[in-house]
């Protein structure tokens, strides 16, 4: 057995893996002063929940992996309840990290301040010592000043302590000399070295990852092993792997000295899960797509998830490769209002679940998004999570009314249409973000939706943006607890070698790619890969001469081997016009390479979803009623069946407008789509007319 | 007249942000010059049929409110003469331009084959030929000394280029890297063509007329009820200009007349100074964009960007004063009057709504630099971003931001990545930091400065200076200090220190001379005894306020912290 747990800010997600019968999805309500302790409550519920039921031992000591995807880097980050820590470097340059490069986001706010640095600076100090932009000693570094600086760290009790030295990307060594005195002289602290971290050119990107990875390097550390103990205690003996933010997964000892790599990895594990339903389909790319209680997060998957080579958390850079996930403040908690000039906004304000939307009685005042959907018909007042919440469709109602509908002078329900309208485009817009803006259509691309809110609002989406075909997996309510058992093992390693391609020494090219091959290849055979699943993939980071950005590109090993320039620059020209609209014409201006990246890919066997076995009865079966619902195609409201989710299965077809109702989500059948369930038991949506986008597996077999 | 939506209407406002924000990301990221691809010195807009602002990404605000102007003016000059495919380039500072290097391009949107939209990329070239490499010229007295002048000019017409034209423009520019620069512009451009057509194509060209109506409808009304909230009266104030580049002493004055009557604001420039002998000259568009961005920093920062918003406003700049320059006089100088005029109105208004206006920020002094860097050979261009940011003014509950300033920027411009920096120049950077009690005191002190010093790594480099933040420091407001000078000064090899007048032109500076520059802090607003002296003894233990700084002017004693 296989369990994949993620920890989110109110449940802790679980989803169980069995050989020879059908996954498990299980909730239970987060614990975040040491989320920890929910994982093992989780565990227990679950062993009493099977069937035979299974004492915490005898459960826990039969799973073979647990993956785990944690966010306690990225809370403590926000809250700012990082460790006490100490920056080391180059003289003269100690405020780059607190002045971020001189920027105020927001221009015309003069209201708008900087954001406290996470190290402040008194423990930011500057040592003499200076590499040139080539990797030449100018100035020896002084070791009485690390000294120094080490002994003011003791006295005011650092923690975690950073190094990162000017042009250390182009020689480390005096970075190396420095650590070397603070592992002497304090070996409890939690040491970052840059280069060690993230050895290539930046200096702000660098400092500013650095400092974070001993923001929250002691934070991970310690619940690591407050995790392990609680599940060693309760006889796990199994493999523990972390969530990374790359979306790949790494052991415990890895994830301790590369804390900043789990920081933004809580959604990371979507798009590996999406991609295994629309495989199903023949699709070999999606869109997945997450909405939950605040925030909506999209993602790309080409063959493999879409990644980025840098991110920010909290307006601190954070250059680390990681999937390029897009979030807004959009999800059903996000407050609708008029600005000064009329216009209705939606978020990014949210109710979030306290007080929560009107509905939830919790005294909530501002209409949200969930209380649209309610007077919409989108949800059913009585059967909110099963039943368990019983919703204030009134509350709702008048909230809508005295803040939205009265001041636009439009009824209630025209008011709920237009905040039903506006977050859906927030959202499709969110989705332009990582397919357009990065030279993707996304009409191409099977949307996967996930979430509690997301298939309420997905049929909307795709009509915005053209989209025909829609996967909701059974299991979306825990989309990310499902990618973390799809998730290989999985290192990111980067070398800065700036060079023009076709000039450049292919010697000592092979030299870094080697190098990256040999500490990855060590990586993977700790976590205890067999070299047969280890998988290698070279990228570029290439511009042409004096463009400021790179542009990231698989490079193909024969091409290496083969020494064929022209092949590389071609694969260059082309990501450039996809991604820019246009590329310069070859040989008009040199090539030039700044950074070689390898991807360090261990591969894990994955979980099998879905029984496989077709429904024998007729869909009509499984319909608990009829609701009259906003249909936003026709801009009017019509009775329509409302049918189990539960009592679906592979092989029915239901014709839109529908509603289907499960424990964790609504789906919403808009009424230019039709619905099938496939293979996995998941829900597929496609524009009517276009049965030809769904798995032939499925088709001819709908009742 | 199609029904307007006002729930479309949201969806129009959100779906041109996105359009001009995507623009502005491909220009970022392709663009080759520091000066666009790191500093960001460009702007993104789309406009309508008739030229009126529908969005903008204004990365550095002065550029921002003359690409409206230039795209009306482009329409009446080709009189019908658009078709699909054409590209029009545009700097000429008669014909409404700002500034002779910011290059700006325009393509028209059809759809159906009718004129919808324009969609527009300005940016500061790294050379736009005249006499000296990069294009500030300080001895410069007329245009043709400064630039190549660029009234509307097809380089595309219906899809082909004009292979001619475009060799004629680019045979009088330095550097091969503005042509690759200006096709990057040109992509950003088909960036927003494409999706403006999309959306038109959804929606329909009557929902889209009728839409923007309304959107720039209710946009004025929010400037309206913001200008309304300033008490009707009329208030002036003034600003300095220190030396023009050819007579040393020179001083001149930039006075503005400000009439608040109830929805409606005056700008009026009538008493202002007769226009220099150099390039220490504004345009119109130039000037009138300072006295927007620095309204905007006094109203809700959220009202959207487009024709609305702009038209409460009149601004008069009578031609032939300082900050609206007749032909051809001189003007490369004239975003940088942005400072000075912010000053002006600034203190024209502080009376009068004191909690919505900033102390002064720190003025501007700034150095270009080019030359050959003997590793590669090649030439570079280096404009100082990371050293001439100095700090912006406190205002009534908020400190000033650190090394943000000048206020042409407000925090739009980056600074130069240090080991960027010295990738792309020969130079070695010894300190680029805060600098102590560089801020203007008061209980909200300003935003710190900074110091920057360098090697020069190139033989026979060339500079040229220019700014004014070296004769008035930050002013500051209510009791609040004024904040510190800016400086710059070479050391040469041989130890003699030459210290450049502010717009000056230095030739053949040897390799190992140091560079040395402070940028000074913003004002400070009110009264330093008053800043809570929590936060002062944490200013203190970090080093950006001495402890006799504390101790004389912020009446501060040790220990006194609760």
């Amino acid at each position: 057995m296989k369990l994949g747990v993620d920890v989110g800010g109110t449940f802790t997600d679980f989803f169980l893996t069995r050989d020879g019968s059908a996954p498990l999805i299980f909730k239970t309500l987060s614990t975040p002063d040491d989320p920890s302790i929910a994982v093992v409550k989780g565990l227990h519920e679950i062993a009493e929940s099977l069937d035979p039921a299974m004492s915490l031992e005898e459960f826990t000591g039969s799973l073979e992996t647990i993956v785990h995807g944690t966010t306690v880097t990225t809370n403590a980050t926000l809250t700012r309840r990082g460790a006490k820590s100490g920056l080391i470097t180059t003289m003269g340059l100690r405020d780059a990290l607190e002045m971020r490069r001189g920027i105020r986001e927001e221009q015309y706010n003069n209201r708008y301040t900087n954001v406290v640095p996470l190290v402040p600076r008194r423990r930011r100090i500057g040592v003499e010592g200076r590499i040139d932009r080539d990797g030449n000693e100018i100035t020896a570094l002084n070791l009485e000043d690390v000294k120094a600086a080490i002994d003011q760290f003791k006295a005011s009790g650092v923690e975690a302590i950073s190094i990162c030295f000017m042009n250390a990307f182009a020689n480390p060594h005096h970075e190396q000399a420095a650590a070397n005195l603070v592992r002497a002289e304090m070996p409890d602290a939690y040491l970052t070295v840059s280069t060690d971290l993230l050895p290539s050119i930046r200096f702000y990107e660098r400092i500013s990852t650095t400092a974070l990875n001993s923001y929250i390097g002691p934070i991970l550390a310690h619940y690591l092993d407050q995790l392990r103990s609680r599940l060693g205690d309760a006889g796990f003996n199994g493999t523990l792997l972390i969530m990374q933010s790359n979306g790949g997964v790494m052991s415990p000892e890895i994830a301790r000295d590369h804390a900043a790599l789990t920081l933004l990895s809580g959604p990371a594990g979507g798009p590996a899960a999406g991609l295994v339903y629309a495989e199903a389909h023949g699709q070999n790319k999606c869109l997945v797509v997450d909405m939950g209680g605040t925030s909506f997060e999209a993602a790309l998957v080409d063959e493999s998830p879409v990644m980025v080579n840098e991110g920010s958390i909290d307006r601190h850079k954070l250059a680390l490769p990681m999937l390029g996930i897009h979030t807004i403040g959009a999800g059903g908690g996000s407050i609708g209002w008029i600005d000064k000039g009329g216009l209705l906004r939606m978020g990014p304000q949210s109710a979030g679940a306290d007080p929560g939307p009107v509905c939830y009685r919790k005294s909530g005042v501002d209409p949200a998004c969930t209380d649209a959907n309610l007077v919409l018909g989108y949800l059913n007042p009585d059967f909110f999570a099963g039943g368990q919440i019983s919703l204030d469709i009134e509350g709702s109602r008048k909230a809508i009314e005295e803040k939205i509908a009265k001041p636009l002078g439009m009824s209630v329900e025209a008011a709920a249409a237009g905040m039903y309208r506006v977050v859906c485009n927030n959202m499709a817009q969110g989705v332009r973000e990582v397919t357009i803006k990065r030279g993707f259509d996304p009409r191409e691309f099977p949307l996967i939706v996930a979430g509690g809110a997301g298939p309420i609002h997905s049929c909307q989406i795709c009509n915005e943006l053209e989209i025909p075909l829609q996967i909701v997996p059974r299991e979306s309510s825990v989309l990310c607890a499902v990618g973390m058992l799809m998730s290989d093992l999985r290192h990111d390693m980067v070398r800065t070698f700036v060079a023009r391609l076709g000039t450049h020494d292919w010697g000592a090219l092979d030299d870094r790619i080697t190098d990256m091959k040999s500490a990855a290849a060590a990586m993977l055979k700790d976590e205890g890969i067999a070299a047969k699943d280890c998988k290698f993939h070279v990228k570029f980071d290439c511009r042409y001469l004096k463009q400021y950005h790179e542009v990231s590109f698989v490079v193909d090993d024969t091409a290496i081997k083969a020494r064929d320039a022209t092949k590389i620059e071609t694969a260059f020209h082309e990501e450039h016009n996809r991604l820019y609209g246009y590329s310069l014409d070859s040989g008009e201006v040199p090539v030039e390479i700044i950074n070689v990246r390898l991807q360090a890919v261990g591969e894990t066997s994955k979980p099998k979803m879905g029984t496989g076995e077709k429904a024998t009865s007729d869909a009509a079966t499984a319909i608990k009623g009829s609701r009259r619902v906003y249909i936003p195609e026709t801009d009017a409201f019509a009775d329509i069946s409302v049918y189990d989710g539960a009592r679906l299965h592979f092989g029915h077809k239901i014709e839109g407008p529908a509603m289907i109702e499960q424990v964790t989500t609504a789906i919403f059948v808009s009424a230019g789509f039709d619905c099938m369930l496939d293979a996995n038991d998941s829900f597929v949506l496609y524009l009517k007319g276009r049965e030809d986008l769904v798995s032939s597996g499925i088709k001819g077999s709908a009742k | 007249m199609t029904k307007v939506d006002p729930i479309l209407l949201s969806v129009y406002a959100r779906t041109f942000k996105s359009i001009s924000d995507e623009m502005s990301m491909s220009v970022q990221k392709t663009t080759r010059s520091p000066i666009l691809c790191e500093a960001k010195d460009f702007v993104t807009g789309l406009y309508d049929a008739e030229g009126r602002m529908l969005e903008q990404t204004e990365n550095l605000p002065i550029l921002a409110f003359s690409l409206a102007p230039v795209c009306k003016y482009i329409i009446e000059y080709f009189d019908g003469d658009i078709h699909p495919g054409d590209v029009i380039f545009h700097n000429d500072v008669f014909s409404l331009g700002n500034q002779n290097n910011d290059v700006a391009v325009y393509k028209p949107i059809f759809t159906d084959a009718k004129l919808v939209a324009w969609s527009a990329v300005k940016g500061h070239q790294a050379d736009i030929g005249g006499n000296v490499p990069g294009g500030y010229n300080p001895r410069a007295t007329e245009v043709w000394q400064e630039a190549l002048r660029i009234p509307p000019v097809k380089v595309f017409e219906k899809g082909k280029r004009r292979k001619d034209v475009w060799d004629l423009i680019f045979a009088n520019i330095r550097f091969d890297i503005v042509e690759h620069d200006l096709k990057a512009q040109m992509g950003a451009c088909t960036v927003g063509e494409r999706r403006i057509q999309a959306l038109i194509t959804k929606y329909g060209i009557a929902s889209y007329d009728a839409h923007k109506a309304a959107l720039f409808d209710a946009t004025r009304k929010m400037m309206q009820a913001e200008i309304r909230s300033i008490p009707n009266g009329t208030y002036s104030g003034e600003g300095m200009v220190y030396f023009d580049g050819h007579n040393l002493g020179t001083e001149f004055t930039i006075r503005v007349t400000i009439h608040v009557e109830d929805e409606k604001i005056t700008f009026d420039y009538s008493e202002t100074d007769a226009q220099t002998d150099g390039f220490v000259n504004g345009t119109y568009t130039s000037s009138a964009s300072a006295t927007v961005l620095t309204l905007l920093q006094m109203v809700n920062p959220d009202i959207p960007h487009n024709e609305g918003m702009v038209e409460p406003f009149e601004i008069i700049i009578p031609e032939g004063t300082i900050l609206n320059a007749s032909y051809p006089k001189a003007t490369t100088f004239g975003n940088h009057l942005c400072p000075p005029n912010a000053d002006a109105i600034i203190r024209a208004l502080a009376p009068v709504i004191p909690d919505r206006v900033t102390a002064g920020w720190n003025n501007l002094l700034c150095s270009l630099t080019t030359g050959i860097d003997p590793g590669n050979g090649e030439a570079y261009v280096d404009i100082g971003f990371m050293g001439l940011k100095g700090g912006s003014g406190g205002m009534n509950g908020t400190d000033g931001y650190d090394h943000i300033g000048m206020i042409d920027a407000s925090g739009g411009v980056l600074d130069q990545d240090y080991e960027m920096f010295e990738q792309q120049t020969p130079h070695l950077l010894h300190r680029h930091e805060y600098t102590i009690d560089s801020a203007g005191a008061g209980q909200w002190r300003g935003g710190l400065g900074v110091e920057t010093i360098y090697t020069i790594g190139s033989e026979d480099t060339q500079f040229v200076t220019f700014g004014d933040g070296d004769f008035e420091p930050a002013f500051g407001l209510f009791g609040g200090h004024d904040s510190t000078l800016n400086s710059i000064v070479l050391t040469y090899p041989d130890g003699t220190e030459h210290v450049p007048n502010n717009k000056d032109l230095i030739a053949g500076v040897p390799k190992g001379t140091l560079y040395h520059q402070f940028a000074g802090g913003g004002g400070g607003y009110g009264d330093p005894k008053k800043r809570d002296t929590r936060v002062l003894a944490e200013e203190i233990t970090n080093g950006v306020i001495s402890a006799e700084m504390a101790e004389t002017v912020y009446g501060y004693k040790a220990g006194q912290a609760g």
